[in-house]
C-alpha cells in the first residue's frame, strides 16, 4: 500500500463525506423520509464511513510502520516517522506567499480521525432515540410565550443533524489540516457549529446567550491565535507545519529549537534598516547582515517573537479548550442538547485546543510551556471544585471537562506529550459515555437537577453501570503497577511526568503535581457523587421516579460500545504491541524527546518517566490513593450517608459560596469586560450623535445664520441704500417738482441765479487751483 | 454571441447603456409605470451580461476584447478627443482592479432594480434616476482621464440625492443634504488635486515608451502646432501609437511650453519619476504630491467613509430606500476604496510613503470605531451602516501598510497582500452589506419599523429568511467558507510587517464583530416570538426576494471557498501597481532617505 497517496484519499474522502451530508440535509433536509428522518440515516451513514475509512487509513499505516517494540518505555530508540505532506488546494497566492488547504497525516492525526469518527457515529445513533420528539411537534416547557402558554413548535430533527455533519465535517478539517491557517478555518467552523448546536433551543433566551457568549469568549482567544498567526506568518513567510517545524527546529540542527532567521531580522528591524541605508548597494547590505545574523542570534533578538508567537497560539487553544481564564463559557454550553455536550463539549471540539498544542509542540519554547502548564494547573484545580458544589448533572460533568482539560495542558506544559494526548483519546471515550448516560438519564427524568434523582439504578441499569463504568475510568480504578481502566493509564502517565518535572524544577514542579494528585481526589470525589446521587439510594422525587424508564436500545448501543472503549482505550496488545501510546508514539515531533531547558524551567524528556523505579512506583500509589481518597469520602457522604453534606456544607459556608458562585468569574468579567464594552459603545454612539454630528450640524446652522445674515444685510444695507436712493431721488424728483410752475419769468430768473451762482463757484475754484 | 471586437463600443455601451435607458424611460407615455420598471430591470440585465461578457475571457469569440488574466497592465484602453483644448479625452479601459468592481457594480445594480419593483411613487422619475446613477458609478471605475474621472463622480452625485430625497424616509432631506455637502466637500478637495496635478504635469518628463504604455494620444503630445514630418490623424488605437508617439517626441523636444495631461497613468509616472514635477515645494514646506494627495486621500476618505467623516452614512442608509442602500453599501463606498488604489497611491508615491501611518491609522480608526458604534445602535439598519464603517476600515487599512521599507528588506510581499485584501475585501463587502440592506429592507417591508428590540423570533415564521439572513450576517461577521473571511484575514495578516501595534488592534476587531453581529442576530430571529406590531405581516420570503437575496449568498459562498475566482483578476493588476511603487521606492526613495542618512551622519561628528 502507497501510503503517500492512499492516506490522503481516505482521510479526504472520510472529510468530506459529513460535507455532503450536510449539503443534502440543507437542500433537501425535511423532504427527506417521513419528517425529515432520511435526514439523520444520511449523516450516520456518513460519519460512519468516514470511520470505516479511517479505521482503514489507520490499519494500513500500522501494516507499514509496525511499533518497533513492544512494551513501554523501551521504545524510544525509534526515530518518529516522517509525516505525509501535501496539498489539495491552494486558496491564494501572493509572490511567495501561499495560503492552502493541504494535509498533514501522522499516527496522531490517524489516531485523532479513528477516535472522533467513532465518537461521533455513536452519538449520531444515540441522538435517534434522544431527539426522536424532534420528529414531531415539540412541547417546550421551559419557554412561556406572552400569553402564559408553553411554546409548541415543530421539531427540528433535520436541522440537529445538517449541524451535526457540519460539525463534523469542521472538526475533521481541524484535525487533517496541513498548516496552521487551514487550522485557523476549521477552528472557527467548529466554534459557528457550537455555536449552532448549543443555540439549538433558539427559543430559550438561556440557550441563545450561552451560544453568544461560547462564541464571543472562543474569538478572544482566537485574536490571541490571529496575533501568533502573524507573527508567523509575518517572520516565516509561511503556515505549513513542516515548513514552520524546519525554520524552527532545522534537522542540522539536530532538531533542537532556533530562533529562525524571519524573527531575529525581525526583531532587530532597526539595525536592519540603519544596515540597509548605510550599505552602498543590496549586496552589501544582504552581506553584512547575514554576516551580523549569528551575533543577533545569540544575543536573543527575536526570541521575544517565538514566544509571542506560541503564546497567541497557545491562546487559541486557551479559548478552544476552556482553559482559565476563558472557561466560562463551556458550563454555559450545557444549554445545547446532550448528545452535542457529549460529542462538541466534552470529546472533540474542546479537544481541539490540547490536540493544537500537541500538534504545534515542537514551536513552543520553555517559556511558553511554563505558561501552559501553569495555565493548566490552575484551571484543573479550579474547575474539579467548582464540580463539587454544582447540582446540574450536565455541569458537573462540563467541569470535570474542564478540569481533565486542565490535565491535558498541564501534562503538555511540562513536557508530557504523549500523556497529554493519550489521555486526550482516553478521556474522549469516559467523558463522552458519562454525557450519554446523563442525557439517557435526562432523557428519563426530564430533568438536569441531580436533587431530584436517586434510587434510579433499578429503574434503568444499563445506564447506571455504564456510567459508573464511566465514573471509574475517569478516576483513574485500577491495580497500580499492572492494568487499568482507560484513565488509569493516561493519568498515571501525566502525573509521573509531573513528577519527573517536580524532580528537575522542586518548587514548580511540586506546585504542579500536588495539584494533580489532588485534583485526582477531588475528581474521584466529584465522579461518585455524581453517581450516588443520581442512581443510589432512594429516590428524592417520586414524580421523577415513576416517570423514569430505560433508555431505548438505539442510545444503550453507544453507551455499551463507548463503555468497553471507555474500558481499554488504555490497553496495548501484548505481542504485535499496538495500543493508543504506542501508536501516537510513532507521532511525536521531531526533536521534543529529549526535553528542553530553558532560563526558568527545565523540561524533562518524556521517557524519564517511564523509568519504574525512582518515578513510576511512587506516583502510581500515590495516584491509587488518592482517587481511593476521593471515592471513600465521596462513599462516606452520599453512598453510605455517614456524613452529612450539609453540615459539610454549613461548616465551610465561604467556600461553599464561593465555589457556588464558580469563583466569581461570570460576575468579574461582567463588571471588566462585558459592562466597560457596552458603555464604551454606548459613548462611541454618542460621539457620532453628539460629537461629529453635532460639530457638522452646528457647520450647518452657522452657514445658515451666516446666510441670515446675509440676506438681513442684504435687505437692510444693500437694498435699504438702493431703496433709499430710490426714495430720495423720487422724493427730490417730487420735490422739484414744485418749481415747475410754467412761469417764463421765474424761469428766467433761475436761469440768471445760475448763470451767477456758476461764475462764483468757478472762479473760487479757479483761484484755488491758482493759488495751489 | 455577436459583439463589436472594438473596445471603444463595448466600453462606451456598458457606461451608457444606462443613460440611454434612462433617456428612453424619458421618452415612454405618462402612466406606464410598469413598463418603465420592467425597461429598466432589463437595461441593468443587459448591462450585466455585457460587464460579464466582457470578464470572463471564453464568452468572447473576438480575440480583440479578450479580457487577458495574468496581466496586470490596463486592457481594452481607448481614447477619444473630448476637450481637446485642455487636452482632456475620453479616455476609458478595465484592468483587474476596475474590473471586478465593474462586475459587482452592474451585479448589484441589476438586484438593486429588482428590489425596485415595489416602488410607486414617481416611478419613470426613479427608474431614471437610478439609470444615470449606474452610468456614473460605471464611469467612475472605467474612466482613466482624471477630468472625465470627476465629472462621473459628480454625475453619480445628483442622481443619489434625489433618490434618497425624494423616496427616503422620514428625515430623508436632512440626510439627502448631509450626503450631498459630505460628498461635495470631498469632491471639491479632489477637484483642487486635479488641478494642482494638472497644471503641474508635464508630459515632456515622459520617454516614448512610458507614453505608449499609458496611450497617450500623439496629438496631445504636439498640441496644434505644426510638426515637421506629423500627420494630423487621430486615430487612438494601440498598434499604430508608437509611430505617432514618435512622431510626437519630436514635438516635445520642440515645444518649449509644458504639455498638460489629465491622463491618470501618465500622471502616475510622473509621480514615480526620480525628478518628478509634483515634488516641487508648494506650501509650508510641502510638496505639490503632498498636498495633492491629501486633498485627494480626503475626498475619498469622505466616501469610504473613514472615522470621523462618515456620520453622513448612518443617516443616508436609514433614510435611504432598500434598493439604494443596496447601491449606496455595495458600490458608492467602494468608489473611495478604488479612488486611493488607482490615484492616490500610484500618482503620489512619496506622499503615500510620508502619511502611510495617516492612512492606517485611519483604516484602524474606522475599524474600531465602527465596530464600537455598532454595537450601540438600535437601528437594525443604523447598525449595518456602522458595520460597513467598521468594514471599509479593513479596506483602508491594507491599502496603506506600506511595508516596502529598508528595515523589511524592501519585502513587497505583504503590500501585495494587504491590497489584495483590501480589493477583496471590497467586493466581500459590497456583497454581504447589500444583501444585509437588502434583508433589512425585506422585514422593514412587512413591519414597517426597524427597532432591534422589538423584533424576535423570526426564525419560527419565516425559516428561509432567516436562513439566507444568517448566512449572510454570517459572512460579514468573517467566517471561514464566506466572503468576509478571506478579505478580512488577508488584510490583518498584512499588517503585522508594517505596524505591530495597529495589528494587534485590527486582529481584535473580530472579538467585536463577533459581538454586535451574534447579538443582532440574537435580537431579530431567535427567541419565542416576535415582540413588534404587525406581526402577522411576517409573511414567507416571496419567490422574488428569494431570486434577490440568494444569488447574494451564494456569491459570498462561492468566493469564501474559491477566492482564486477574484484573486485572479486582482492580484496581477494589484501586484503590478505593488512592484512599480517598489521600483520607485528602490530607485528614487531608498537613495532619498540614503542620502538623508548620509547627511545626519555628517552632521553628527
Amino acid at each position: 500500500m502507497n501510503l503517500a497517496t492512499t492516506l490522503p484519499l481516505l482521510l479526504g474522502l472520510a472529510w468530506l463525506l459529513p460535507l455532503g451530508s450536510f449539503a443534502v440535509i440543507v437542500l433537501f433536509g425535511p423532504r427527506l423520509g417521513r419528517r425529515g428522518v432520511g435526514a439523520g440515516y444520511l449523516a450516520t451513514l456518513a460519519i460512519l464511513a468516514g470511520f470505516v475509512l479511517s479505521a482503514v487509513a489507520t490499519l494500513g499505516w500500522l501494516s507499514e510502520h509496525p511499533i518497533a517494540a513492544a512494551g513501554h518505555g523501551e521504545a524510544h530508540a525509534a526515530e518518529s516517522i516522517p509525516p505525509i505532506c501535501g496539498e489539495w488546494y491552494t486558496l491564494a497566492e501572493f509572490g511567495s506567499l501561499r495560503i492552502t488547504i493541504g494535509y498533514y497525516i501522522d499516527s496522531l492525526t490517524l489516531v485523532m480521525f479513528s477516535m472522533v469518527t467513532l465518537v461521533a457515529s455513536c452519538i449520531h445513533v444515540y441522538s435517534f432515540g434522544y431527539m426522536r420528539e424532534e420528529l414531531g411537534t415539540v412541547t417546550d416547557p421551559m419557554v412561556t410565550l406572552a400569553d402564559g402558554r408553553p411554546l409548541e413548535r415543530r421539531g427540528r430533527f433535520c436541522r440537529f443533524y445538517q449541524y451535526l455533519s457540519l460539525f463534523s465535517f469542521s472538526m475533521l478539517g481541524l484535525v487533517v489540516a496541513g498548516n496552521i491557517a487551514m487550522v485557523f478555518v476549521f477552528w472557527e467552523l467548529v466554534g459557528i457549529c457550537s455555536y449552532l448546536l448549543i443555540g439549538f433551543y433558539i427559543e430559550r433566551k438561556s440557550a441563545s446567550d450561552a451560544a453568544n457568549k461560547a462564541f464571543i469568549v472562543n474569538r478572544v482567544g482566537d485574536f490571541g491565535m490571529l496575533v501568533g498567526l502573524m507573527v508567523i506568518w509575518s517572520t516565516l513567510g509561511t503556515f505549513s507545519f513542516p515548513e514552520i517545524f524546519e525554520q524552527v527546529r532545522p534537522a542540522e540542527n539536530h532538531h533542537s529549537l532556533v530562533v529562525p532567521d524571519g524573527m531575529v531580522l525581525a526583531g532587530v528591524k532597526a539595525e536592519v534598516e540603519r544596515i540597509v541605508l548605510d550599505a552602498p548597494g543590496p549586496t552589501e547590505a544582504k552581506a553584512a547582515i547575514a554576516a551580523n545574523l549569528p551575533d543577533w542570534r545569540e544575543q536573543g533578538h527575536g526570541r521575544w517573537l517565538l514566544i509571542l508567537a506560541g503564546l497567541g497560539i497557545f491562546c487559541g487553544c486557551v479559548g478552544k479548550s476552556a482553559q482559565f481564564p476563558l472557561h466560562v463559557w463551556l458550563p454555559d454550553a450545557m444549554e445545547g442538547p446532550t448528545p452535542v455536550s457529549a460529542l462538541i463539549h466534552a470529546a472533540t471540539m474542546v479537544a481541539a485546543g490540547v490536540y493544537l498544542i500537541g500538534r504545534f509542540y515542537p514551536v513552543f519554547a520553555p517559556e511558553v510551556l511554563v505558561v501552559i502548564a501553569c495555565v493548566g494547573a490552575i484551571t484543573l484545580f479550579m474547575a474539579a471544585t467548582i464540580a463539587i458544589t454544582a447540582t446540574d448533572i450536565k455541569r458537573v460533568l462540563a467541569y470535570s471537562t474542564v478540569s481533565q482539560l486542565g490535565y491535558m495542558t498541564l501534562s503538555l506544559g511540562v513536557g508530557g506529550w504523549l500523556a497529554g494526548l493519550f489521555h486526550l483519546i482516553t478521556h474522549a471515550f469516559f467523558k463522552s459515555l458519562l454525557f450519554l448516560c446523563s442525557g439517557s438519564v435526562i432523557h428519563a427524568c426530564g430533568t438536569n437537577e441531580m436533587p431530584e434523582m436517586g434510587g434510579l439504578r433499578r429503574k434503568m441499569p444499563w445506564t447506571a453501570y455504564t456510567m459508573l463504568t464511566g465514573a471509574l475510568a475517569i478516576s483513574g480504578a485500577g491495580i497500580p503497577l499492572l492494568y487499568g481502566l482507560s484513565g488509569f493509564h493516561s493519568k498515571d502517565s501525566i502525573l509521573a511526568q509531573a513528577f519527573s518535572f517536580k524532580l528537575e524544577n522542586p518548587s514548580l514542579g511540586g506546585v504542579f503535581f500536588w495539584t494533580a494528585a489532588s485534583g485526582a481526589a477531588i475528581t474521584a470525589f466529584y465522579m461518585f457523587r455524581l453517581w450516588y446521587m443520581t442512581f443510589a439510594g432512594q429516590p428524592r422525587n417520586e414524580h421523577v421516579a415513576r416517570h423514569a424508564h430505560e433508555s431505548p436500545w438505539v442510545m444503550l448501543g453507544p453507551l455499551v460500545v463507548l463503555a468497553f472503549f471507555a474500558v481499554v482505550a488504555g490497553w496495548t496488545l501484548p505481542v504485535i504491541g499496538w495500543g493508543v501510546p504506542t501508536v501516537l508514539e510513532q507521532a511525536r515531533p521531531a526533536g521534543t524527546a529529549l526535553g528542553a531547558a530553558g532560563r526558568l524551567v527545565t523540561v524533562p524528556a518524556e521517557h524519564v518517566s517511564h523509568l519504574p523505579p525512582s518515578i513510576h512506583i511512587p506516583v502510581s500509589f500515590i495516584a491509587f490513593l488518592a482517587a481511593l481518597a476521593g471515592f471513600v469520602l465521596a462513599t462516606a457522604f452520599y453512598g453510605l450517608r455517614r456524613l452529612d453534606p450539609e453540615d459539610a456544607r454549613r461548616t465551610f459556608a465561604p467556600i461553599d459560596w464561593f465555589l457556588r458562585r464558580k469563583w466569581l468569574f461570570d460576575e468579574l468579567y461582567q463588571a471588566v469586560f462585558v459592562r466597560p464594552v457596552f458603555w464604551i459603545a454606548r459613548s462611541v454612539a454618542a460621539v457620532d450623535t453628539r460629537g461629529i454630528d453635532g460639530v457638522a450640524d452646528g457647520l450647518a446652522w452657522v452657514t445658515r445664520q451666516v446666510a441670515r445674515l446675509d440676506d438681513l444685510i442684504d435687505r437692510v444695507f444693500v437694498d435699504g441704500i438702493v431703496n433709499g436712493i430710490a426714495r430720495r431721488t423720487c422724493r427730490i424728483g417730487l420735490g422739484l417738482r414744485s418749481l415747475q410752475t410754467g412761469n417764463l419769468r421765474q424761469y428766467v430768473m433761475w436761469v440768471a441765479v445760475g448763470t451767477v451762482a456758476l461764475f462764483v463757484l468757478i472762479s473760487l475754484v479757479w483761484d484755488f487751483a491758482i493759488a495751489g | 454571441m455577436f459583439l463589436p471586437n472594438n473596445p471603444l463600443v463595448v466600453l462606451s455601451l456598458i457606461v451608457f447603456l444606462p443613460a440611454a435607458g434612462a433617456l428612453a424611460i424619458c421618452l415612454l407615455p405618462r402612466g406606464r409605470t410598469e413598463m418603465a420598471k420592467l425597461s429598466a430591470f432589463c437595461v441593468t440585465v443587459a448591462v450585466f451580461l455585457l460587464t460579464v461578457w466582457l470578464a470572463i475571457p471564453g464568452t468572447s469569440n473576438a480575440e480583440s476584447m479578450r479580457f487577458a488574466m495574468g496581466t496586470g497592465r490596463m486592457q481594452h484602453v481607448f481614447s477619444v478627443d473630448w476637450i481637446p483644448s485642455f487636452n482632456i479625452y475620453y479616455l476609458l479601459g478595465v484592468d483587474g482592479i476596475s474590473l471586478p468592481l465593474v462586475v459587482l457594480t452592474s451585479f448589484l445594480s441589476m438586484l438593486a432594480m429588482a428590489a425596485s419593483l415595489k416602488i410607486d411613487l414617481h416611478v419613470k422619475a426613479y427608474c431614471v434616476l437610478f439609470l444615470l446613477l449606474e452610468t456614473g458609478m460605471l464611469g467612475v471605475f472605467m474612466a482613466l482621464d482624471f477630468f472625465l474621472f470627476y465629472v462621473f463622480w459628480e454625475v453619480m452625485l445628483l442622481p443619489m440625492y434625489f433618490l434618497i430625497g425624494v423616496w427616503g424616509g422620514p428625515r430623508r432631506e436632512y440626510a439627502a443634504i448631509k450626503f450631498f455637502l459630505f460628498t461635495l466637500v470631498g469632491s471639491v478637495l479632489m477637484l483642487i488635486a486635479v488641478l494642482m496635478l494638472y497644471f503641474a504635469s508635464d508630459l515632456r518628463t515622459l520617454d516614448t515608451r512610458q507614453l505608449v504604455a499609458c496611450h497617450v494620444r500623439e496629438d496631445a503630445l504636439w498640441q496644434g502646432k505644426t510638426v515637421p514630418g506629423a500627420t494630423a490623424g487621430s486615430s487612438g488605437s494601440a498598434e499604430n501609437t508608437v509611430g505617432q508617439a514618435n512622431r510626437g517626441i519630436r514635438a516635445i523636444v520642440l515645444s518649449d511650453q509644458p504639455l498638460h495631461t489629465f491622463n491618470i497613468m501618465a500622471l502616475a509616472e510622473m509621480g514615480q519619476l526620480r525628478r518628478s514635477p509634483f515634488d516641487a515645494k508648494l506650501l509650508w514646506g510641502k510638496s505639490i504630491q503632498w498636498w495633492a494627495f491629501l486633498l485627494l486621500l480626503i475626498g475619498f476618505l469622505v466616501k469610504v467613509p473613514a472615522v470621523p467623516i462618515h456620520t453622513w452614512l448612518p443617516d443616508a442608509h436609514v433614510e435611504a430606500p432598500t434598493p439604494i442602500s443596496m447601491i449606496l453599501a455595495g458600490v458608492l463606498l467602494k468608489m473611495g476604496g478604488y479612488g486611493i488604489l488607482r490615484i492616490c497611491y500610484p500618482i503620489c508615491p512619496d506622499a503615500a510613503y510620508e502619511l502611510a501611518w495617516f492612512v492606517c491609522g485611519v483604516g484602524t480608526l474606522s475599524m474600531v470605531y465602527g465596530a464600537f458604534a455598532a454595537m450601540a445602535q438600535k437601528d437594525f439598519k443604523r447598525l449595518v451602516a456602522y458595520s460597513s464603517v467598521s468594514h471599509m476600515g479593513y479596506v483602508v487599512l491594507g491599502l496603506g501598510v506600506w511595508s516596502i521599507t529598508a528595515g523589511n528588506l524592501m519585502s513587497t510581499d505583504y503590500w501585495n497582500l494587504g491590497m489584495n485584501g483590501a480589493m477583496f475585501q471590497m467586493i466581500a463587502h459590497g456583497i454581504s452589506s447589500a444583501g444585509m440592506f437588502f434583508l433589512v429592507g425585506v422585514v422593514y417591508d412587512r413591519v414597517h419599523h426597524r427597532d432591534l428590540d422589538r423584533f424576535g423570533g423570526l426564525f419560527a415564521k419565516m425559516p428561509v429568511y432567516s436562513g439566507i439572513s444568517m448566512g449572510i450576517f454570517f459572512a460579514a461577521l468573517g467566517l471561514p467558507g464566506l466572503c468576509g473571511f478571506i478579505g478580512e484575514v488577508l488584510v490583518v495578516l498584512s499588517v503585522w510587517k508594517y505596524s505591530m501595534v495597529l495589528a494587534v488592534v485590527a486582529a481584535s476587531v473580530v472579538i467585536l464583530t463577533a459581538g454586535y453581529i451574534l447579538w443582532t442576530i440574537q435580537r431579530v430571529y431567535l427567541g419565542p416570538e416576535y415582540k413588534g406590531p404587525h406581526g402577522e405581516a411576517l409573511t414567507r420570503m416571496t419567490p422574488r426576494e428569494i431570486a434577490i437575496a440568494a444569488p447574494l449568498l451564494a456569491l459570498a459562498i462561492i468566493l469564501g471557498v474559491y477566492p482564486r475566482a477574484l484573486l485572479d483578476y486582482t492580484e496581477p493588476s494589484v501586484k503590478h501597481t505593488v512592484t512599480s511603487l517598489a521600483t520607485w521606492m528602490e530607485d528614487v526613495k531608498l537613495p532619498r532617505l540614503q542620502a538623508a542618512v548620509a547627511a545626519e551622519d555628517g552632521k553628527q561628528p
